[in-house]
Protein backbone atom coordinates (compact mmCIF):
# COMPACT_ATOMS: atom_id res chain seq x y z
CA UNK A 1 0.00 0.00 0.00
CA UNK A 2 1.43 3.01 -1.26
CA UNK A 3 0.88 6.24 0.60
CA UNK A 4 0.38 9.02 -1.71
CA UNK A 5 2.79 11.88 -1.54
CA UNK A 6 2.55 15.52 -1.49
CA UNK A 7 5.28 17.09 -3.58
CA UNK A 8 5.74 20.94 -3.07
CA UNK A 9 5.86 22.27 -6.45
CA UNK A 10 7.13 25.63 -7.49
CA UNK A 11 6.64 27.94 -10.54
CA UNK A 12 10.25 27.27 -12.57
CA UNK A 13 9.97 31.03 -12.81
CA UNK A 14 7.84 34.20 -11.60
CA UNK A 15 7.11 37.20 -12.93
CA UNK A 16 7.39 40.72 -11.55
CA UNK A 17 3.59 42.85 -12.13
CA UNK A 18 5.69 44.91 -14.66
CA UNK A 19 6.73 41.47 -16.77
CA UNK A 20 2.68 40.80 -16.73
CA UNK A 21 1.82 44.20 -17.45
CA UNK A 22 4.66 44.08 -20.78
CA UNK A 23 3.46 41.27 -21.61
CA UNK A 24 0.01 41.64 -21.79
CA UNK A 25 0.21 44.73 -23.76
CA UNK A 26 2.15 42.92 -26.16
CA UNK A 27 -0.02 40.19 -26.40
CA UNK A 28 -2.82 42.71 -26.86
CA UNK A 29 -2.35 43.43 -30.51
CA UNK A 30 -1.18 40.14 -31.57
CA UNK A 31 -4.24 37.38 -31.09
CA UNK A 32 -2.39 34.91 -33.25
CA UNK A 33 -0.25 34.27 -30.28
CA UNK A 34 -0.62 32.75 -26.74
CA UNK A 35 2.21 33.84 -25.04
CA UNK A 36 6.22 34.47 -24.91
CA UNK A 37 8.91 31.40 -24.85
CA UNK A 38 12.34 32.00 -23.08
CA UNK A 39 15.22 29.89 -23.97
CA UNK A 40 19.23 30.41 -23.87
CA UNK A 41 21.17 30.81 -26.59
CA UNK A 42 25.15 29.73 -26.59
CA UNK A 43 26.66 33.10 -26.99
CA UNK A 44 28.15 36.09 -25.84
CA UNK A 45 31.37 36.31 -23.48
CA UNK A 46 30.75 34.85 -20.47
CA UNK A 47 28.85 31.62 -22.46
CA UNK A 48 25.02 32.04 -22.37
CA UNK A 49 21.90 34.52 -23.17
CA UNK A 50 18.57 34.82 -22.86
CA UNK A 51 15.99 34.47 -26.03
CA UNK A 52 12.65 35.72 -25.79
CA UNK A 53 10.39 35.46 -28.68
CA UNK A 54 6.20 34.89 -29.27
CA UNK A 55 5.05 31.82 -29.49
CA UNK A 56 1.87 30.60 -31.59
CA UNK A 57 1.51 26.94 -29.96
CA UNK A 58 3.31 25.17 -26.58
CA UNK A 59 5.67 22.46 -27.61
CA UNK A 60 5.52 18.78 -25.94
CA UNK A 61 8.67 19.85 -24.04
CA UNK A 62 8.16 23.24 -22.71
CA UNK A 63 7.54 23.87 -19.30
CA UNK A 64 4.39 26.21 -18.67
CA UNK A 65 4.22 28.99 -16.42
CA UNK A 66 0.92 30.63 -16.25
CA UNK A 67 0.38 33.61 -14.02
CA UNK A 68 -2.20 36.40 -13.78
CA UNK A 69 -3.51 35.48 -17.10
CA UNK A 70 -0.11 35.80 -18.81
CA UNK A 71 1.44 32.59 -19.66
CA UNK A 72 5.20 32.20 -20.70
CA UNK A 73 6.45 28.70 -22.15
CA UNK A 74 10.25 27.86 -20.92
CA UNK A 75 12.22 26.09 -23.63
CA UNK A 76 13.96 22.33 -22.29
CA UNK A 77 17.02 23.65 -22.69
CA UNK A 78 16.64 26.26 -20.45
CA UNK A 79 14.43 24.71 -18.06
CA UNK A 80 16.98 24.00 -15.44
CA UNK A 81 19.41 27.11 -16.27
CA UNK A 82 16.21 29.45 -15.58
CA UNK A 83 14.69 27.26 -12.12
CA UNK A 84 13.60 29.91 -9.64
CA UNK A 85 14.63 32.96 -12.00
CA UNK A 86 12.35 35.90 -11.40
CA UNK A 87 11.97 37.57 -14.96
CA UNK A 88 11.16 41.97 -14.68
CA UNK A 89 10.54 44.79 -17.24
CA UNK A 90 13.04 47.40 -16.45
CA UNK A 91 11.76 50.88 -18.60
CA UNK A 92 14.68 53.62 -18.50
CA UNK A 93 14.17 56.70 -20.72
CA UNK A 94 17.04 55.07 -22.67
CA UNK A 95 16.13 51.37 -23.24
CA UNK A 96 13.38 48.85 -21.87
CA UNK A 97 14.53 45.59 -21.28
CA UNK A 98 13.05 42.51 -19.56
CA UNK A 99 15.96 41.34 -17.13
CA UNK A 100 16.31 37.99 -15.76
CA UNK A 101 17.00 37.44 -11.90
CA UNK A 102 18.39 34.54 -12.00
CA UNK A 103 19.83 32.82 -8.48
CA UNK A 104 21.98 30.28 -10.54
CA UNK A 105 24.31 31.57 -12.32
CA UNK A 106 27.98 32.49 -11.16
CA UNK A 107 29.23 35.18 -13.16
CA UNK A 108 28.00 37.97 -15.73
CA UNK A 109 29.29 39.75 -18.33
CA UNK A 110 29.10 43.59 -17.98
CA UNK A 111 26.32 44.38 -19.63
CA UNK A 112 24.32 41.63 -18.13
CA UNK A 113 23.16 39.93 -21.30
CA UNK A 114 25.86 36.88 -21.48
CA UNK A 115 25.99 34.84 -17.81
CA UNK A 116 27.51 31.21 -17.17
CA UNK A 117 26.34 28.86 -14.32
CA UNK B 1 39.67 37.87 -20.27
CA UNK B 2 39.25 41.36 -19.85
CA UNK B 3 42.14 43.92 -20.44
CA UNK B 4 42.00 47.29 -19.29
CA UNK B 5 43.65 49.82 -22.08
CA UNK B 6 43.45 53.01 -21.06
CA UNK B 7 46.72 53.53 -22.17
CA UNK B 8 45.66 53.39 -25.48
CA UNK B 9 43.72 56.50 -24.71
CA UNK B 10 47.68 58.43 -25.04
CA UNK B 11 48.53 56.64 -27.97
CA UNK B 12 45.97 58.02 -30.46
CA UNK B 13 46.30 61.21 -32.70
CA UNK B 14 46.07 64.62 -31.99
CA UNK B 15 42.39 65.62 -31.52
CA UNK B 16 40.74 67.33 -34.85
CA UNK B 17 39.00 70.62 -33.72
CA UNK B 18 36.70 70.29 -37.12
CA UNK B 19 32.56 71.18 -36.06
CA UNK B 20 30.24 69.41 -38.80
CA UNK B 21 26.54 69.81 -38.70
CA UNK B 22 24.28 68.14 -40.82
CA UNK B 23 20.35 69.29 -41.40
CA UNK B 24 21.01 72.18 -39.47
CA UNK B 25 21.15 75.08 -41.43
CA UNK B 26 21.21 77.67 -39.13
CA UNK B 27 24.37 76.79 -37.60
CA UNK B 28 28.24 77.55 -38.38
CA UNK B 29 29.21 75.53 -41.33
CA UNK B 30 32.48 74.44 -41.48
CA UNK B 31 34.23 72.02 -43.70
CA UNK B 32 35.56 68.74 -42.13
CA UNK B 33 38.82 67.84 -42.60
CA UNK B 34 37.89 64.38 -42.45
CA UNK B 35 34.88 62.92 -43.66
CA UNK B 36 34.59 60.22 -40.74
CA UNK B 37 35.29 62.65 -38.24
CA UNK B 38 31.77 62.24 -36.69
CA UNK B 39 28.88 59.74 -35.73
CA UNK B 40 26.26 58.58 -38.05
CA UNK B 41 22.44 58.76 -36.86
CA UNK B 42 20.22 55.88 -38.20
CA UNK B 43 16.91 56.67 -38.62
CA UNK B 44 15.15 54.83 -35.88
CA UNK B 45 17.51 56.81 -33.60
CA UNK B 46 16.41 59.90 -34.69
CA UNK B 47 13.04 58.97 -34.32
CA UNK B 48 13.17 57.63 -30.60
CA UNK B 49 14.78 60.89 -29.67
CA UNK B 50 12.32 62.90 -31.05
CA UNK B 51 9.55 61.04 -28.95
CA UNK B 52 11.70 60.96 -25.63
CA UNK B 53 14.04 64.29 -25.39
CA UNK B 54 12.31 67.39 -24.59
CA UNK B 55 13.56 70.28 -25.48
CA UNK B 56 16.99 70.81 -24.66
CA UNK B 57 17.69 67.41 -24.14
CA UNK B 58 20.63 65.82 -26.12
CA UNK B 59 21.98 62.08 -25.81
CA UNK B 60 25.33 61.89 -24.31
CA UNK B 61 27.62 58.95 -25.50
CA UNK B 62 30.76 58.70 -23.35
CA UNK B 63 33.13 55.89 -23.45
CA UNK B 64 35.30 54.98 -20.28
CA UNK B 65 37.02 51.53 -19.39
CA UNK B 66 35.04 48.51 -18.02
CA UNK B 67 33.44 45.85 -19.56
CA UNK B 68 34.55 42.47 -20.79
CA UNK B 69 36.54 43.86 -23.92
CA UNK B 70 38.15 47.11 -22.74
CA UNK B 71 35.92 49.95 -23.54
CA UNK B 72 32.06 50.52 -22.91
CA UNK B 73 29.67 52.86 -24.26
CA UNK B 74 27.76 55.09 -21.77
CA UNK B 75 24.78 56.33 -22.90
CA UNK B 76 23.12 59.91 -20.73
CA UNK B 77 20.64 62.04 -21.01
CA UNK B 78 22.04 65.48 -20.76
CA UNK B 79 21.51 69.61 -20.90
CA UNK B 80 24.96 70.60 -20.83
CA UNK B 81 26.84 71.44 -24.14
CA UNK B 82 30.93 72.16 -22.37
CA UNK B 83 33.69 73.13 -24.15
CA UNK B 84 34.76 70.25 -25.47
CA UNK B 85 31.89 68.69 -26.69
CA UNK B 86 31.25 67.92 -29.71
CA UNK B 87 26.97 67.99 -30.98
CA UNK B 88 25.81 66.23 -34.03
CA UNK B 89 22.16 67.47 -34.72
CA UNK B 90 20.16 66.08 -37.36
CA UNK B 91 16.22 66.89 -38.01
CA UNK B 92 15.81 68.50 -34.75
CA UNK B 93 17.47 65.91 -32.33
CA UNK B 94 21.08 65.83 -30.75
CA UNK B 95 24.07 64.06 -29.78
CA UNK B 96 26.48 64.83 -27.88
CA UNK B 97 29.99 62.91 -27.66
CA UNK B 98 33.10 64.56 -25.75
CA UNK B 99 35.82 65.08 -27.58
CA UNK B 100 38.03 62.50 -25.55
CA UNK B 101 35.08 59.67 -26.34
CA UNK B 102 34.84 60.76 -30.01
CA UNK B 103 38.39 59.49 -30.82
CA UNK B 104 36.81 56.17 -30.22
CA UNK B 105 33.54 56.33 -31.79
CA UNK B 106 34.33 58.56 -34.73
CA UNK B 107 32.75 56.85 -38.33
CA UNK B 108 30.18 54.74 -36.04
CA UNK B 109 26.71 54.55 -36.37
CA UNK B 110 24.25 55.00 -33.52
CA UNK B 111 21.22 53.30 -33.57
CA UNK B 112 18.10 52.19 -31.10
CA UNK B 113 17.40 48.79 -31.84
CA UNK B 114 14.14 47.60 -30.82
CA UNK B 115 13.99 43.76 -29.68
CA UNK B 116 11.17 41.69 -28.15
CA UNK B 117 13.99 41.25 -25.13
CA UNK B 118 15.18 44.50 -25.29
CA UNK B 119 15.26 48.35 -26.78
CA UNK B 120 17.84 50.84 -26.61
CA UNK B 121 20.19 52.47 -28.05
CA UNK B 122 23.24 50.85 -29.56
CA UNK B 123 27.14 51.80 -31.16
CA UNK B 124 27.00 49.98 -34.47
CA UNK B 125 29.83 50.00 -37.06
CA UNK B 126 32.23 51.21 -35.06
CA UNK B 127 35.63 51.59 -37.09
CA UNK B 128 37.72 51.84 -33.78
CA UNK B 129 36.66 48.67 -32.51
CA UNK B 130 38.32 45.95 -32.72
CA UNK B 131 35.98 43.28 -31.43
CA UNK B 132 33.05 43.45 -28.96
CA UNK B 133 30.91 41.62 -26.75
CA UNK B 134 27.64 39.96 -27.92
CA UNK B 135 25.59 42.85 -26.27
CA UNK B 136 27.66 45.54 -28.42
CA UNK B 137 28.28 47.80 -25.21
CA UNK B 138 31.51 46.78 -24.09
CA UNK B 139 34.55 46.94 -27.62
CA UNK B 140 38.32 46.16 -27.71
CA UNK B 141 39.92 49.06 -29.94
CA UNK B 142 41.99 48.56 -32.84
CA UNK B 143 45.88 49.56 -32.54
Amino acid sequence: VSRRKILPTRAALTLTPAAVNKIQILLQDRPEYIGLKVGVRTRGCNGLTYTLDYTKEKDKSDEEVLQDGVRVFIEKKAQLTLLGTEMDYVETKLSSEFVFNNPNIKGTCGCGESFNI
Amino acid sequence: ISRTKAWALSALPPLISTMRYSNSPAQEQQTASQPEDKVHLTESCVKRLAEIMEKGEYLRIQVEGGGCSGFQYKFLVDKVKNDDDRVFEQNGVGVIVDQDSLDFVKGATLDFSQELIRSSFQVLKNPQADHGCSCGSSFSVKL
